[in-house]
């Protein structure tokens, strides 16, 4: 008993003397830490705030700034099918055999005009509804690269090339049903973790207030991974010169490939891809369309926006099969139309 | 704060996109003029659903204290997420506040540097004729292309003017240089044209903005790369205030 209370009274002793430690030495550590920043600080930020700095907070806000209503537009889509749409809906719009809600699925992309970042939001929402996963990703990925407003984009960019238009179409279309077949085939459940979220913080798992909880959620949750990605673009944006790309142009399928990894990197929009798919000058149809049909698809951006909603075992796995589809597609249909 | 986590986040996501685009022209830095009425429209849903979160944890809060000490914990275990939002959205937090406090200034000089001037991927044609005036005033980017690609020569004889930022090259040469930019700032294209003329008082600065005034001079074969970068024989060049719109339009 008496050895038992000296040791709680040198165990109090000890827990003491270090809480006394930690205190001075991160006392000390904070005021100096303090005392140089507030010194440094302003000669260290004017010092790096370089033009390299400066663009890359410029690029940084600019794919925030313009990604933030494409966000909102899919969280209000996405809100609205969880708390209005009965499931039984997609039940009955789509037919019970996968195989066949695949393209089905990969088609009704064309209803969403907007560019990548509002995909996701709705295509977990439409999981959650009970849409096979299969179809729901067909949508995911052809709803960006198909609508109206990109295919118009488009043909824009490409004036007197219809053929890049139709192109773009197929490959995409073909790469969205392929990864659909492919998810129905080989995916398994448990690489995709659906977001449980607010069914337990609403009342009611439907009406308005679904809605508005919902959309509160969704958007906050993916605005947070549309900003990573947007660090990531801005960083890449800043760090690779396009110049780079003209020691590639000399090889068709090495320029093929340095296009559809670059279409990775600069996360540039859907509906703005076209136009710098047009720019690269130099390059072979074929690769500025396989530009065009990996950007929409597989991008730093959407990589982030994935692996928030789905999972990151899922987001590795899926985008880099779908680069490989997106490649092959848009080598096949250029080889063929182009 | 974890309680009002939401409610913060939507309201400063919400005031940062009305501050560039209702309040100011700024967000013409960072996207196309387009898109302004979206940017307005989602800064105003964004800010009341804000409102609609503050008003939410308020009441919320109220309904606890009356509840009592003892329902708390298993309330803030079922409820805390909804109201603090995902971790992840903390990092809305960073554009946010740089639009706030320090919004990020146009491209410029530095991001014309490292991509090589990209010529609009057209073919060589003719084209349609230019609007009349004396000068006329032209972008960057079509007198470019003009100059480069037109073999009706619509450029001949006009006197033209043109606004941009300055750039140097080698060899005492200098630029007047403008960015484009389809849909974000990420996407910027660049197009240049070579100043020559009066050089009594040196060339401006670089990154300073001008209005020059000059006259076409033809220069390399029509579409190839001895035609570029296309020149102009200034005769006027005047220091100018950087445009609302710092970028070309398509």
């Amino acid at each position: 008993m008496r050895v038992q209370n000296e040791r709680t009274v040198v165990d109090g002793l000890r827990l003491a003397v270090r809480a006394m430690v930690y205190a001075v030495l991160g006392g000390a550590a904070l005021i100096t830490i303090a005392t140089v920043v507030s010194v440094l600080g302003p000669m260290l930020a004017l010092d790096l705030y370089t033009p390299p700095v400066a663009a890359w907070w410029t690029v940084f806000t600019a794919v925030a700034v313009q990604g933030v209503p494409f966000l909102l537009l899919g969280t209000v889509v996405s809100a609205a099918i969880g708390a209005f749409v009965p499931e039984r809906v997609f039940t009955k719009l789509l037919p019970r055999n996968q195989a066949l809600a695949v393209p089905i699925a990969g088609a009704a992309g064309v209803v969403l005009p907007g560019c990548e970042c509002a995909s996701v939001p709705v295509a977990s929402s439409l999981m959650r509804r009970g849409v096979a996963p299969a179809a729901a990703l067909a949508f995911l990925l052809s709803a960006p690269a198909i609508n109206p407003v990109v295919l118009v984009a488009t043909s824009i960019a490409f004036p007197g090339q219809p053929k890049m238009v139709l192109g773009r179409l197929i490959a995409s279309l073909a790469t969205a049903v392929v990864m659909g077949w492919l998810w129905a085939r080989f995916g398994r459940e448990e690489w995709l973790r659906l977001p449980k979220r607010t069914q337990a913080a609403a009342s009611s798992p439907t009406g308005v207030k679904a809605f508005v909880a919902g959309l509160q959620h969704d958007f906050l949750h993916a605005g947070g991974f549309l900003v990573l990605g947007a660090a990531a673009a801005a960083t890449f944006n800043i760090a690779v010169p396009r110049s780079i790309l003209d020691i590639f142009t000399g090889s068709s399928w090495l320029s093929l490939l340095l296009l559809a990894l670059l279409a990775v990197v600069l996360c540039v929009c859907s509906e703005a891809d076209a136009f710098v798919a047009a720019s690269l000058s130099g390059f072979s149809p074929a690769a500025k369309l396989a530009f065009m049909v990996v950007g929409p698809m597989v991008d730093l951006k959407l990589i982030a926006l994935q692996a928030g909603t789905f999972g990151r075992s899922f987001a590795f796995r899926f985008s880099s099969t779908t680069w490989l589809v997106a490649v092959t597609s848009s080598t096949l249909v250029g080889w063929w139309l182009l | 704060m974890r309680r009002y986590g939401s409610a913060v986040l939507l309201l400063m996501v919400g005031g940062a996109v009305l501050r560039i685009s209702l309040f100011s022209e700024l967000y013409l830095r960072y996207v196309q003029a387009a898109l302004r009425p979206y940017l307005v429209v989602s800064g105003g849903l964004l800010v009341l659903l804000g409102v609609v979160a503050a008003v939410r944890a308020m009441v919320h809060r109220e309904h606890e204290e009356e509840a009592g000490e003892e329902e708390e914990g298993e309330h803030d275990h079922g409820h805390s997420h909804s109201h603090s939002g995902p971790r992840i959205a903390w990092l809305l937090t960073l554009p946010a506040l740089a639009l706030l406090l320090f919004p990020p200034p146009a491209l410029g000089s530095y991001s014309a540097s490292r991509e090589e001037a990209q010529r609009a991927a057209q073919g060589v044609g003719t084209f349609s004729a230019l609007p009349a005036g004396n000068p006329l005033d032209i972008s960057v980017a079509q007198y470019s292309s003009r100059a480069i690609y037109d073999t009706g020569h619509s450029l001949k004889g006009r006197t033209l003017r043109m606004t941009g930022f300055v750039t140097h090259g080698s060899k005492g040469t200098w630029y007047v240089t403008r960015l484009m930019v389809t849909c974000c700032a990420a996407d910027a294209t660049i197009s240049k044209v070579e100043i020559r003329g009066d050089e009594s008082d040196g060339a401006p600065q670089t990154d300073s903005w001008v209005t020059v005034t000059g006259t076409w001079i033809p220069k390399g074969r029509l579409g190839t790369d001895s035609a570029w970068p296309p020149v102009l024989a200034a005769t006027e060049v005047t220091q100018v205030k950087q445009p609302a719109d710092p970028y070309d339009k398509r």
